[in-house]
C-alpha cells in the first residue's frame, strides 16, 4: 500500500514520459508548480465545488434527516430513505450521463420546467463558466446526499430518548431542543461528515469529466482530472506525480485543521 | 426497537402546519431524486427518438418496445462490460475479505515485533487516496506488462487500509473471554479465527463487502487509466463509450444502456437494503 506512495514521491523528481524512461531533474517539477497558472485555477474550481458539495451535504442532509425522524408510517419512512440513498449506489458515470441529458440547454427537461414555472430564459448549464461548476455541485450532491442523510439518522438514533424526554418535562419547545440538545449531541456526526465529504469532494473525477469535461476552460476542472490530463493526455508522468503530492498535502492540512478546530465545537459524552 | 413505544408516550409536538410542511419537503426531495431514473427507464422503452425530445414529455411512451436493449449489445460489447465489472468488483471484494480479516485480526489480537509501526503505516496510508498514487500504479502495472488486462484493476484493490482498520475495530469489540475459552479447549489462533471469530463477524464482513463492491463496480478512473481495448473495459467506461457515439446511437439506446446498468444495482439494493443501510450507518460512528 505504501509502495505507490513512495513511488509518487520518487517520480516527482523525474521528467518521465510514456515513450522513454525517466531522467532525474531534481526539483524542477516542484519549481514548475509555482509558475503553473492553470494549477491555481484548477485548485480554485476544485475548492469551490468541494466546499459547496460539503455545505449541501452537511446542511440539507441534516434537514432531511431530522424531517425523516418525525412520526410517519413505517413503509413511508422506508420509501423515503431508500429513494434518497439510491443514487449513492449507482455509478457516477451513469448519474452524470442522465444529468447531461436533463441539463441540456435546448432539449433538457430542467430548462423546460424552469421556463414553464418561473419564466426564466434558457440556462447554459454545461457550457457557461458560471453554471458549469454549479451543475457539477448539484449532480454530485444529488448523488451523495443519501449517504450523509443515513449517517445523520444513525447519529440521531444514538441520542438517548431520556435526554429529550427530560427536556420536554422541563418545558422546552422543539426549536430549543434542536439547538440545545440534538445538535450538540450530534456534533461528532457532523464532524465525521465534514471530514469524509471534504476528502471525497476533493477527489471528484467522474462527474465533471462526464458532465462538462472540466470546461469551459478550467471552470469545472478538478485536481484529479488535471492529474489525469497531465499524465495521460500530455504524457508528463513526473509532473503529474508532483501535482498528486500537492493534493495529498492539501488533504492532510485540511484534515489536520478540521481535527484541531473540532475540539472547540464537538461534544463527546 | 421499543423506541416507538416511548415516542407514543410523548406529547404531540407538531401542529398540522409543520406536519404538512415536513411531508411536502420530503416528497419534493424524493421526487427530485427518483424522477430522473423514471425518465431514463421510460426513454429506454420508447420506440421513437423524436418522442424523447418532446417537451413536456408524456408520462408513457405511445409505443413501447424492447428494441433499444438489443441495440445496446449491437453497438458496444455490453455483455463483456458487465462480465468485466463483475470479475473486477467480485475478485477485489473476495480478496479484501480475506486479507483485511486476517490482517485485522493480527493487529487486534496477536503480538508480534513491529506491530505498532506496521499499524501506524496502515493508518498513515488511510490518508493517501488512490487518485494521488495513480501515476506510479500505472507505471508498475505497465512494467509488469499487466496494463490492458483486468489484473491491473484487481491487484491495486487487494489490500485496503480502510478494511483492515474497520475489521480490527470490530475484532477488538469482541469479548476476549471467548477466545480464552477456545484456547483452553485446545484451539490455536487459526482455529479460533475460523471457528470462533469469523462466525461472529457476519455484519462487519458484510459491511466491508458491500462498501468495497459498490466502490469498484462504479469506479471510472482506474479503467480509464489502465485499459486500452474496448473489450477489456468495465461498465462505467462502457456507458460513456455508448453515449459518446451520439451520432450513430440514439437517445433511446443510451437510455437502455443506462437502464441495464442500473437494474442489477436496483435489485441488489432492494434485496440487501437492510445491510447497506446498516453498513453506512455504522461507518459513520468511527471517529
Amino acid at each position: 500500500m505504501l509502495a505507490p506512495a513512495a513511488g509518487v514521491i520518487l517520480l516527482s523528481f523525474f521528467n518521465w514520459n510514456l515513450l522513454s524512461d525517466g531522467r532525474f531533474i531534481g526539483l524542477a517539477n516542484f519549481a514548475r508548480l509555482f509558475t503553473d497558472g492553470r494549477l491555481l485555477a484548477v485548485y480554485g474550481s476544485t475548492a469551490y465545488m468541494a466546499f459547496a458539495i460539503l455545505a449541501v451535504n452537511v446542511t440539507i442532509g441534516l434537514l432531511l434527516a431530522v424531517l425523516l425522524e418525525t412520526r410517519m408510517p413505517r413503509w413511508l419512512r422506508g420509501f423515503f430513505r431508500l429513494s434518497f440513498l439510491f443514487p449513492f449506489v449507482v455509478s457516477s458515470s451513469a448519474v452524470a450521463l442522465i444529468w447531461r441529458f436533463l441539463l441540456n440547454k435546448d432539449l433538457g427537461l430542467v430548462n423546460f420546467w424552469l421556463g414553464e414555472w418561473f419564466d426564466v430564459g434558457r440556462i447554459d448549464w454545461l457550457g457557461s463558466s458560471f453554471w458549469a461548476p454549479i451543475s457539477v455541485i448539484i449532480v454530485s450532491s444529488w448523488k451523495t446526499l443519501g449517504f450523509s442523510i443515513l449517517v445523520y439518522i444513525a447519529g440521531l438514533q444514538s441520542i438517548p430518548n431520556e435526554i429529550r424526554e427530560a427536556a420536554i418535562v422541563d418545558g422546552t419547545n422543539a426549536w430549543q431542543r434542536f439547538w440545545r440538545i440534538t445538535l450538540p449531541l450530534l456534533s461528532p456526526t457532523v464532524f465525521f461528515l465534514i471530514v469524509i465529504n471534504t476528502i471525497n469532494a476533493f477527489q471528484l473525477f467522474a462527474e465533471p469529466r462526464v458532465l462538462t469535461t472540466g470546461g469551459p476552460g478550467d471552470a469545472s476542472r478538478t485536481i484529479v482530472q488535471y492529474i489525469y490530463d497531465t499524465a495521460f493526455g500530455s504524457f508528463d508522468l513526473g509532473y503529474a506525480s508532483t501535482i498528486g503530492i500537492t493534493l495529498l498535502l492539501v488533504l492532510i492540512v485540511l484534515t489536520a485543521i478540521q481535527f484541531r478546530v473540532s475540539r472547540r465545537w464537538t461534544f463527546y459524552e | 426497537m421499543n423506541s416507538t413505544l416511548k415516542r407514543r408516550a410523548l406529547p404531540r409536538p407538531s401542529t398540522i402546519v409543520t406536519t404538512v410542511l415536513t411531508f411536502a419537503i420530503l416528497a419534493i426531495a424524493a421526487v427530485a431524486i427518483v424522477a430522473p431514473f423514471l425518465w431514463i427507464f421510460r426513454g429506454a422503452i420508447s420506440a421513437s427518438d423524436a418522442e424523447l425530445y418532446e417537451l413536456p414529455p408524456s408520462p408513457f411512451p405511445t409505443e413501447a418496445t424492447l428494441e433499444n436493449f438489443g441495440k445496446v449489445f449491437e453497438q458496444v460489447p455490453y455483455g463483456r462490460f458487465i462480465l468485466n465489472s463483475l470479475v473486477v468488483a467480485g475478485s477485489i471484494t473476495a480478496a479484501q475479505l480475506i486479507t483485511c480479516s486476517t490482517a485485522g485480526y493480527a493487529f487486534a489480537r496477536l503480538s508480534f515485533p513491529g506491530r505498532g509501526v506496521a499499524f501506524a503505516l496502515v493508518i498513515g496510508s488511510l490518508m493517501i487516496p488512490l487518485q494521488v498514487t495513480i501515476v506510479p500504479l500505472f507505471l508498475v502495472m505497465s512494467k509488469l506488462g499487466l496494463t490492458n488486462t483486468l489484473w491491473a484493476l484487481i491487484l491495486p484493490g487487494v489490500f485496503s487500509a480502510f478494511g483492515i482498520f474497520l475489521l480490527r475495530q470490530h475484532f477488538l469489540s469482541l469479548p476476549r473471554e471467548l477466545e480464552e475459552a477456545a484456547r483452553i479447549d485446545g484451539a490455536g489462533h487459526v482455529r479460533t479465527f475460523f471457528q470462533v471469530i469469523l462466525p461472529l463477524s457476519g455484519p462487519a464482513l458484510a459491511t466491508l463487502g458491500i462498501l468495497t463492491f459498490t466502490y469498484w463496480w462504479n469506479d471510472l478512473l482506474m479503467p480509464l487509466v489502465m485499459i486500452r481495448d474496448v473489450e477489456n473495459q468495465t461498465l462505467p467506461v462502457g456507458l460513456v463509450l455508448l453515449a459518446g457515439r451520439f451520432s450513430t446511437g440514439s437517445l433511446g439506446t443510451i437510455a437502455a444502456g443506462i437502464t441495464l446498468a442500473i437494474i442489477p444495482v436496483l435489485v441488489v439494493f432492494i434485496v440487501a437494503q437492510r445491510w447497506i443501510v446498516q453498513s453506512i450507518a455504522s461507518s459513520g460512528l468511527k471517529l
